[in-house]
């Protein structure tokens, strides 16, 4: 065997027994601060590896005062916004958090910055640590 | 038949074709994506509000142009931003189409509480420049809402931790002052940028 074939097989191998994180992080957009009033919206999708239901029962971030779990919805034709407990992923499963459903409310930046980092916490357990950039402007 | 005729024939055929596909044409107008224009155009109530500015916004106030309302609030993180959002790129497609005139995007606070004048205008400008920001007393607000059918309510909450539930509408309001026609959620840019101008030929 070729000495590179070697090496392609032992990282392949290494891939292949990793452990995955029990929580994954994609798509991850956060808004920037709205000028007045300094709130921003997270969406991302969280995806649980492990073998048990993971509860995200709180969300902090160094670069806010407070972060929210929030639900939005539309009901004949009003739109509603709710604090939610939890955001609940079953074993193996995808939650997705989009614009018009689930989402983290980020509350009062505590200064100017470009990145914005979410912990996620299962009660007392981080359980995920994300680095995001602002969205750019879309318009 | 001779080649004469056959010749003839095979024009006046097309012709024939010609004059029916026009005639349908000019009978069926295009057809609108997803606005809902009254029957009649309703006057607005009568109410009194401000702008960002401080200046007063009655009913006169929208007449001579085009507007397109929506009712939020400033501290809401989701559907208020997302909905300004496609107001503002829809215009933008639409100014870069060369349509002319041009809808004004306009806010409508159901959240007085907080929206102050100064806070409305330096929300509505972050969605682009000539937006108007409305805001006022709850009970002018609702002299304006209840008059066109638009729901708000504020939640209980802590402090200035609370949200309001609020129609998700959005109104055009036609240069004589009345309201036209309605787009209702989910708003897309592409039914603004298809519906606007086929409403505003129309009038």
């Amino acid at each position: 065997m070729r000495p590179y074939l070697v090496v392609a097989a032992i990282l392949i191998g290494a891939c292949s027994t990793e452990r995955q994180p029990p929580l994954v992080a994609t798509d991850l957009v956060v808004t920037r601060p709205m000028p007045g009033t300094g709130i921003s919206a997270a969406y991302l999708s969280l995806t649980n590896n492990t073998e048990k239901t993971i509860s995200v029962t709180r969300v902090t971030s160094v670069q806010f005062r407070s972060v929210q779990l929030h639900e939005s919805m539309l009901e004949n034709g009003v739109a509603r916004m709710r604090a939610i407990p939890e955001l609940e992923i079953p074993p193996g499963q995808t939650l997705t958090l989009q614009r018009g459903g689930k989402h983290l409310m980020l509350i009062r930046p505590k200064g100017p910055a470009d990145i914005v980092s979410l912990q996620f916490f299962d009660e007392d357990s981080l359980v995920l640590s994300v680095d995001a950039a602002f969205e750019t402007k879309a318009h | 038949m001779g080649p004469k005729n056959f010749i003839v024939a095979i024009v006046l055929a097309i012709a024939l074709s010609a004059g029916i596909f026009l005639a349908t044409r000019l009978q069926t107008p295009a057809a609108l994506n997803s606005a809902f224009v009254l029957p009649a155009p309703a006057p607005l109530p009568g109410f009194s509000l401000v702008d960002q500015a401080g200046n007063t916004i009655t009913g006169d106030s929208f007449r001579d142009h085009w507007d397109l309302l929506f009712f939020g609030f400033t501290h809401c993180p989701d559907i208020c931003p997302a909905t300004l959002q496609v107001l503002a790129a829809a215009r933008s497609q639409l100014a870069a189409a060369g349509q002319a005139p041009l809808p004004r995007i306009v806010l409508v606070s159901v959240d007085p509480e907080r929206d102050t004048p100064e806070l409305m205008g330096k929300y509505v400008d972050y969605f682009g420049d000539g937006n108007l920001g409305i805001t006022g007393s709850i009970d002018e607000l609702k002299k304006l809402t209840s008059g066109l059918g638009i729901y708000f309510e504020k939640q209980p909450g802590q402090g200035e931790d609370y949200a309001v539930d609020h129609s998700a509408a959005v109104l055009l309001i036609n240069p004589d002052g009345d309201f036209h026609a309605l787009f209702s959620s989910p708003h897309t840019i592409e039914n603004y940028v298809h519906d606007v101008p086929l409403i505003m030929e129309r009038q």
